[in-house]
């Protein structure tokens, strides 16, 4: 992984038509504007991994299974 | 008294007032806006938040604090704004609202409860979110120790 230090106002440049300027550091948080092209996706990564999380979640499980996967569980 | 189609248990019914509204649905199944939450007999603290639309779709979860006794809630103002909740403050789990972990259970892997994105009710208004965190304090595979690993007392 790349890592690089930047201050509040300075910016990033990916490929020829992706920008990310650091606008503002507080605390803990950082805040960020991204210029890109439309078809450019952009996810928070927490969002993604919930989606991925759901899915595997609503798979069908036997309720055989549950039984054995939980702890004083008895369907 | 409504009659549902459900993935696990076939048709039951359950009251319109009981079934928990999510605005927004959940990330990957943002149609779905409705859930009823089933409980079953002996199966204690276990819920299943069945789709009142698609009888395909059923979560399985625990209310958060059986798998965490300790939990925070980090619930962003967004999130407590769709809940009509104050949003200057964090709820309390249990009186205010009511919190559980999505589980994940496949056959040979310890069933995962996911921490990082607890569905949040208001049981006052029934509004349901998931509500993802923005800090990585808990995982969204939070292992829960399978009978084989439990300690006999």
């Amino acid at each position: 992984m790349l890592v690089l230090r930047r201050r509040a106002g300075e910016a990033l440049l990916i490929g020829d038509n992706i920008e990310i300027e650091f606008l503002e550091l507080s605390g803990q948080a950082v805040k960020i504007g991204i210029k890109a092209p439309r078809h450019v996706s952009i996810l928070r990564k927490e969002l993604q991994i919930t989606k991925a999380q759901n899915q595997a979640a609503a798979q069908t499980v036997e309720l055989a299974q549950v039984t054995k996967s939980l702890p004083n569980i008895r369907c | 008294m409504t009659q549902l189609q459900t993935k696990y248990f076939g048709t039951v019914s359950c009251e319109q007032s009981e079934l928990f509204e999510f605005p927004l649905g959940l990330p990957a199944f943002e149609q779905e806006k409705t859930f009823a939450p089933l409980d079953l007999p002996g199966t204690g603290p276990l819920l299943f938040l069945q789709s009142t639309t698609r009888a395909d779709l059923c979560f399985l979860c625990f209310p958060i604090l059986v798998v965490d006794p300790h939990y925070q809630l980090s619930i962003s103002p967004e999130d407590l704004n769709v809940l009509d909740l104050d949003s200057g403050r964090q709820p309390r789990i249990g009186n205010e609202v009511l919190v559980l972990a999505l589980l994940s259970i496949q056959q040979d892997h310890p069933a995962t409860a996911n921490l990082m994105a607890p569905v949040v009710v208001n049981p006052r208004n029934r509004r349901a979110v998931q509500a993802i965190r923005c800090d990585a304090t808990y995982s969204h595979q939070h292992a829960i120790p399978g009978v084989a690993e439990v300690q006999p007392c």
